[in-house]
């Protein structure tokens, strides 16, 4: 037998390569069969999992949804124009006409002094009050709507209608919006520490399944170590093991999401009712739940490869 | 096919398990290992299988030097290798067919090749109709056949065996070690470590005995020493 370690009738490569990718096919059924011979632990790590998962997803649909509705807001934002009360309505009406010819405006919308007062007298509650004033202590409004665009170019023109003589004061309806956004981008930043600590949490509880798998499976590790199984061969069915812990708690956590949204629909439709709003629910988007889908697997397969390599170089035979 | 020079094991807290041992055992050769428990048996198939490392000499397997090996090599030097233990070491979770095709999984072979040569290993030990069965299912003698067919399925040049009768009654451990002859003649390098001294006088085959980790008789011993002579 002359040669160092050459096998005497080894397979041909091409059929190992197909070996290889058919081992590959074992390892996942194996690892899937694994799975559902022990149905009680599987269950209750994907769970684990699952339920980790659902409160950044929860989290990130919510923030989704306050940003769909701000978003509306945004585009609708408006400038009230209050004139001096000495402005006249015939030279109030005509600086209408000239700022809906600016160039920055869609349109406008004139509330004469009368008008105002006569919607503050019905809706305000205060009418009787109000009859006993002398005279009209409200001014002419215009309500200016900008073109669609950036902040810049919206303070521009606030200037520019602020700085007009007729002009009293002039304001901008963005101003509580900017805060709501510096609240929501708050709220960004916080679903991103709580979505790390999240992953983080899933990988520890993952790697903890691998390794105590390793731990029941000691023999079978030993012996193939000694038929000479190679490291990649032994390492593979943990690893499928952990995707599929990953891609079946990343479906629980969407279903759990999913369903928690459900529950919100009904009183949100009623909420909608109230306020004469047609707000409406967004769940994940296809797109979302690929991307679900794919991290919570890619969780998976790192927390079993953190386990598999901590654990299964140490088990050598004896 | 083995070839071990100065070989000394010694193991932490000082235990010495082999002193100084040489031997040589050629390709196609049959020898067997004896001694007392304790004196060194096991440790040299140890050694031989890369489950322990010389602490000093050198040990060779088919001219490769054991004593540093890389790591990421050790799988495929194991191939060439059937091990077959005391306590079979079977996997219980599947049965008999799974247990034997391993090797040849492991080594990527194709399924109907597995089927095949799976098929005539368990022929060969005996045990074609209990491929279904599930080990736990099998007598003592039959679990020891079923490792005895997964040690050759991968048709291995050397066949290590550590008290493959250590469990047996007299007539089964006959029929095994006769399972041993028989690949002998095929060719296998065989190597059985046993203390069933009887059986062993009966097979007339050159023995090796250890007593606390030293060689204290040879019957390989005249090859050894022109092999070794030559070596310096």
């Amino acid at each position: 037998m002359a040669g160092s370690n050459v096998r005497r009738d080894r397979p041909a490569t091409s059929n190992r390569i197909s070996a290889y990718l058919l081992h590959h096919l074992k390892s996942l059924l194996f690892s899937l069969d694994k799975i559902y011979q022990a149905p009680t632990t599987t269950i209750m790590t994907v769970a684990v999992i699952g339920i980790t998962l659902s409160l950044p997803g929860g989290f990130y649909l919510f923030l989704k949804n306050i940003d769909a509705i701000s978003g509306d807001f945004r585009s609708s934002s408006q400038i009230s124009l209050y004139l001096g009360l000495d402005v006249s309505d015939k030279k109030a009406r005509a600086l209408e006409k000239q700022i809906t010819e600016m160039a920055d405006v869609t349109s406008t919308r004139f509330i004469s002094r009368e008008s105002s007062l006569e919607e503050f007298r019905q809706n305000s509650g205060f009418g009787k009050s109000i009859d006993t004033l002398s005279s009209n202590p409200l001014p002419h409004t215009i309500i200016v709507e900008p073109v669609e665009g950036d902040t810049f170019m919206v303070r521009n023109l606030l200037n520019t209608l602020e700085a007009m003589p007729e002009v009293d004061i002039a304001k901008l309806d963005t101003e509580w919006l900017e805060r709501l956004y510096t609240i929501i981008e708050i709220a960004k930043r916080s679903v991103i520490i709580v979505t790390i600590l999240f992953a983080f949490a899933v990988l520890l509880i993952i790697g903890n399944t691998i390794r105590l798998d390793i731990q029941n499976r000691y023999q079978e590790i030993i012996v193939t170590k000694l038929i000479g199984a190679t490291d990649a061969f032994i390492r593979r069915p943990f690893l499928y093991g952990g995707i599929w812990y990953g891609l079946l708690g990343g479906i629980i956590s969407w279903l759990i999401v999913e369903i928690g949204y459900l529950a919100i629909a009904g009183p949100l439709d009623r909420l909608n009712l109230l306020y004469q709003s047609d707000m409406n629910l967004i769940t994940f988007s296809f797109h979302d739940f690929i991307i679900l889908i794919t991290s919570s697997t890619l969780l998976g397969l790192a927390g079993s490869w953190i386990a598999v390599a901590r654990h299964l170089n140490q088990i050598e035979p004896t | 096919m083995i070839e071990f020079h100065n070989v000394t094991k010694r193991y932490e807290g000082g235990f010495e398990a082999l002193s100084n041992v040489s031997l040589k055992l050629d390709d196609g050769d049959m020898a067997f290992l004896t001694g007392h428990s304790g004196a060194g048996k096991s440790t040299l198939l140890k050694i031989i299988a890369l489950i322990e490392k010389p602490t000093r000499g050198q040990a060779l397997l088919n001219r490769i030097n054991l004593n540093n090996l890389a790591r990421h090599r050790v799988p495929y030097i194991r191939r060439n290798i059937g091990i077959i233990f005391q306590d079979h070491q079977l996997l219980f979770d599947r049965p008999v067919f799974d247990n034997v095709a391993l090797p040849l999984q492991i080594q990527g072979y194709r399924p109907q090749e597995i089927a095949k040569r799976t098929r005539a290993a368990l022929d060969k030990v005996g045990l074609l109709n209990k491929e279904k069965s599930l080990p736990i299912t099998l007598s003592g003698g039959e679990q020891q056949r079923v490792g005895i067919a997964r040690a050759v399925v991968h048709k291995p040049m050397l066949l290590l065996a550590d008290e493959p009768t250590g469990n047996l009654d007299p007539v089964l451990s006959r029929e095994i070690m006769e399972i041993f002859v028989d690949f002998n003649q095929v060719g296998v390098t065989v190597l059985v470590a046993s203390h069933d001294l009887g059986l062993i006088e009966e097979l007339d085959k050159p023995r090796i005995t250890l007593n606390n980790g030293q060689l204290i008789l040879n019957d390989l011993a005249d090859t050894e020493q022109e092999a070794y002579s030559g070596w310096k």
